[in-house]
């Protein structure tokens, strides 16, 4: 059913009624915390976007510069999207109860997300032994912005990500919401590479 | 969206809390309606502090020969009192103490589905607020930068709290907006997704309609101030020139340069337009249920209202710029914005028209609730239409810099939500506390803040067309500037505002001394049919419902339905067993 039919009802009507009657109490078939999650990410592709707005608008005016592109975040993005790749296999692990595959590739996403972590923290160092300092330009102050909010994020992730890599160790039975916790910090992961691939090509266009 | 293809099971995935310790069960409590008090007394504690600040500002424009506060700190007076009664009192208030207390109980649910979330998210608003509050200590005091924060004045020396009071402003900001996105997405999940059985989208009150919607525009909004705050909080700390412009302080070039400080104003006013309706969105859901239950009449035009919320909330991502017309921009830019700004108060006015017609020959109880209701629909109008005014940039232009503007937004978005909180709280403290709020404190209380709001805020509206310029801490003796006519009127508008002050200490009073001494309230005292009333106990229990959820057999507005014998029927109860009127065979089906 629609937004559109579903705001069109009249349920003081009696035929409404009937049909009203029969309602579960839900307006989606998915679960509690898929749902929370999706309306998160939402907020969270809105803050990104709109830290890319203010970027795009910044850039307008005469003192901007070209950002320099270390070679070493086409490596980190390589990384992430293994990172990413090995938590999708750590759902599909999961999703047929293979415990500990599942669990093998948790520690995998775990080390790649580490990995990128610092592997941006090295990117930040080059930077600044070039002189490029976050006051120097703001393309280079948007840079350090932009990479640490999406690793202040990552960490969010990993504190998710330990407490399900912690429960694979621990697991007994109700494999169905340890799967259902793997599949949320999989959809994480796979958003937070989307938003790294849209940073990384603003980043390289500009 | 799919409905009614839910299999049963589902339903029952959250687990009630259950306390364990009495920290646990009374502080650090997860129960979503003690987490509503928690909010609410939060806000009022903050709240009357910027109540205060208010009456020395008033003194001080009143009295100038006094010096009551200095220059700087009337700045930071100005600043405080408009972040704190925006942001920290009427947000938390109407999401986080309204939201938490009604949405599960309107709804159908035992509690919000994330109750733990729920809990951290009220800790985290009182760190934001004890941040704000710390600022008043700190070297140098609080922000002086204007509740707008504009860069690149808010950061530069000169400015009162420039030291360290603007930075605990942002940061204060960013934990709040992190500490409401934890509690927004219980809200909107809970109402999506755990409504009880019956409780359709289109069956639920009018109330979690705007309290909903007002939360999904924060959640899509906040991030904007986020993103200001963050990058401000950069360009203070690391010298970055996000918004910093090239600067000559006393004769010495600053680092910063080629900032723009339109683009603050842009991404700020990106969330300040929605945070109006946000704050009003809430009102407007209550004041029509309240207007519903107090005239003994279903809403007129249900579906409209719905829609003009929903559409409201759309439009007020599209208006934000008429706050930047003194700012100066592309005339067409201006054009659109003005036009937009006229487009929303279309489903605005709607809802006005609809509450009236609620009104018509209704059954009109003349409760506080009632009262503070039809304060609101005055106010709120004559805000309403003073904003028509400021919405054209002819308009706007000479009248922005003026007191014509403080009326204005203090009728529309400070008054009239407020009269709106009173009337809730007068409805909705008997389920709360079980005990009634005292009605002749209720009634001086009420009069002397209605009449008073409006000695305070109709003068103004003269003072702003005479050209008396807002944010001036002393108005000086030219006579073509400010007359001795003016002088006066000040003079009146702060003695109005002292006597509506007191009477919020007696409300205060009437709140903490009816909680305990009140008359025992009736259960249902107002004969209510939305769901909220019809719990086994009064106040309810923690999980809200006993043994089993309601089921919902019908909306929130079936009052004096003919052939009923009263006239309501709450909303659990199915038609068999609705008691007839003596000569009535059948309930009648009415349709608006």
């Amino acid at each position: 059913m629609s937004i559109f039919s579903t705001l069109s009802q009249k349920p003081w009507m009696a035929d409404q009624a009937l049909v009203d009657n029969e309602h579960m109490g839900k307006s989606m078939t998915l679960s509690l915390r898929k749902a929370t999650l999706f309306l998160l990410l939402i907020v969270i592709a809105i803050l990104f976007t709109l830290f890319s707005v203010a970027y795009i608008g910044r850039m307008a005016y005469g003192d901007w510069r070209t950002l320099p592109e270390p070679l070493l975040l086409w490596w980190n993005t390589a990384i992430m999207v293994f990172s990413s790749f090995s938590f999708y296999r750590a759902n599909v692990n999961a999703d047929h109860n293979n415990i500990k595959k599942t669990r093998i590739y948790l520690l995998v996403s775990g080390a790649l997300t580490i990995s990128f972590i610092v592997g941006q923290l090295f990117v930040w160092r080059e930077l600044i032994s070039f002189g490029y300092f976050v006051s120097t330009n703001p393309s280079y102050g948007f840079f350090y912005l932009l990479t640490a909010l999406h690793i202040l994020h990552l960490l969010g992730g990993l504190i998710a990500w330990l407490v399900v890599t912690l429960k694979s160790f621990t697991l007994k039975n109700d494999p169905v919401n340890f799967a259902l916790k793997v599949n949320l910090c999989a959809i994480y992961w796979h958003f937070l590479l989307i938003v790294w691939a849209f940073l990384f090509v603003m980043l390289l266009l500009t | 969206m799919s409905e009614s293809i839910v299999p049963e099971s589902e339903l029952e995935e959250v687990e009630l809390y259950h306390a364990k310790s009495w920290w646990t069960e009374k502080v650090f409590t997860q129960d979503a309606k003690l987490i509503a008090v928690q909010y609410g007394l939060t806000a009022f504690a903050i709240g009357f502090v910027a109540l205060v600040l208010s009456w020395f500002m008033r003194i001080q424009i009143a009295f100038p020969e006094l010096s009551i506060i200095s220059e700087g700190t009337y700045y930071q007076f100005i600043t405080m009192h408009g972040m704190i009664m925006v942001v920290y009192l009427l947000t938390a208030l109407f999401l986080g103490a309204f939201g938490n207390y009604l949405i599960p109980l309107m709804v159908g649910a035992r509690d919000m589905v994330f109750p733990y979330l729920n809990m951290v998210s009220y800790w985290t608003y009182l760190v934001a607020v004890l941040v704000l509050f710390v600022s008043f200590f700190t070297p140098g005091g609080p922000t002086g930068a204007g509740w707008t924060l504009y860069p690149p004045q808010a950061i530069l020396g000169g400015t009162p709290g420039q030291e360290s009071g603007i930075i605990l402003m942002l940061v204060s900001l960013c934990i709040f907006i992190v500490g409401f996105t934890m509690g927004g997405l219980n809200y909107v999940i809970t109402i999506l997704q755990a409504r009880t059985r019956g409780m359709t989208l289109m069956r639920m009150p009018l109330t979690v309609w705007g309290i909903f919607t007002a939360t999904v525009l924060a959640l899509f909004a906040f991030p904007a101030l986020f993103v200001s705050a963050v990058m401000m909080l950069f360009d203070k700390l690391l010298m970055t020139s996000f918004f910093m412009p090239a600067l000559v302080e006393f004769g010495e070039n600053l680092t910063y340069g080629g900032g723009s400080p339109i683009l603050f104003q842009h991404l700020f006013w990106f969330f300040g337009h929605p945070e109006v309706y946000i704050v009003a969105l809430p009102a407007f859901g209550i004041v029509s249920d309240l207007i519903s239950v107090h005239a003994r009449k279903n809403i007129f035009g249900f579906r409209m209202m719905v829609w003009a919320i929903v559409g409201i909330g759309a439009l007020s991502f599209i208006v934000w710029a008429h706050h930047m017309y003194v700012s100066g921009m592309n005339p067409y830019f201006g054009f659109f914005f003005a036009t937009t700004t006229l487009i929303i108060a279309v489903p605005t006015a709607l809802k006005v028209y609809n509450w009236v017609l609620t009104l018509w020959k209704g059954n009109i109880h003349l409760t506080i609730p009632m009262l503070f209701c039809l304060a609101f629909i005055v106010t709120f109008l004559n805000g309403g239409l003073t904003g028509l005014f400021l919405g054209n940039v002819v308009v706007d232009v000479p009248l922005s810099d003026t007191y014509f503007v403080v009326a204005h937004f203090h009728m529309v978005m400070g008054i009239a939500p407020v009269l709106v909180i009173l009337g809730a709280i007068y409805h909705w403290f008997p389920l709360i506390t079980g005990r009634m709020l005292h009605d002749g404190m209720g009634r001086f209380h009420f009069w002397v803040t209605f009449i008073g709001s409006y000695l305070i805020y109709f003068p103004m509206h003269y003072l702003g067309f005479i050209g008396v310029p807002r944010r001036y801490y002393e108005m000086g003796q030219t006579e073509a500037l400010y007359t001795s006519s003016a002088a006066d009127l000040n003079v009146f508008i702060t003695l109005a505002a002292l006597a509506v002050g007191f009477a919020q200490l007696v409300f205060v009073f009437n709140v903490f001394w009816s909680a305990k001494k009140g008359i025992v309230a009736e259960k249902n005292p107002w004969k209510a049919a939305s769901l909220e009333w019809q719990t086994p106990d009064q106040p309810p229990v923690h999980g809200n419902f006993g043994k089993e959820l309601p089921v919902i057999y019908r909306w929130a507005y079936d009052y004096s339905v003919p052939g009923a014998e009263d006239d309501f029927i709450p909303q659990d109860v199915p038609n068999e067993k609705v008691k007839l009127a003596k000569g009535h065979s059948q309930l009648g089906v009415e349709s608006t």
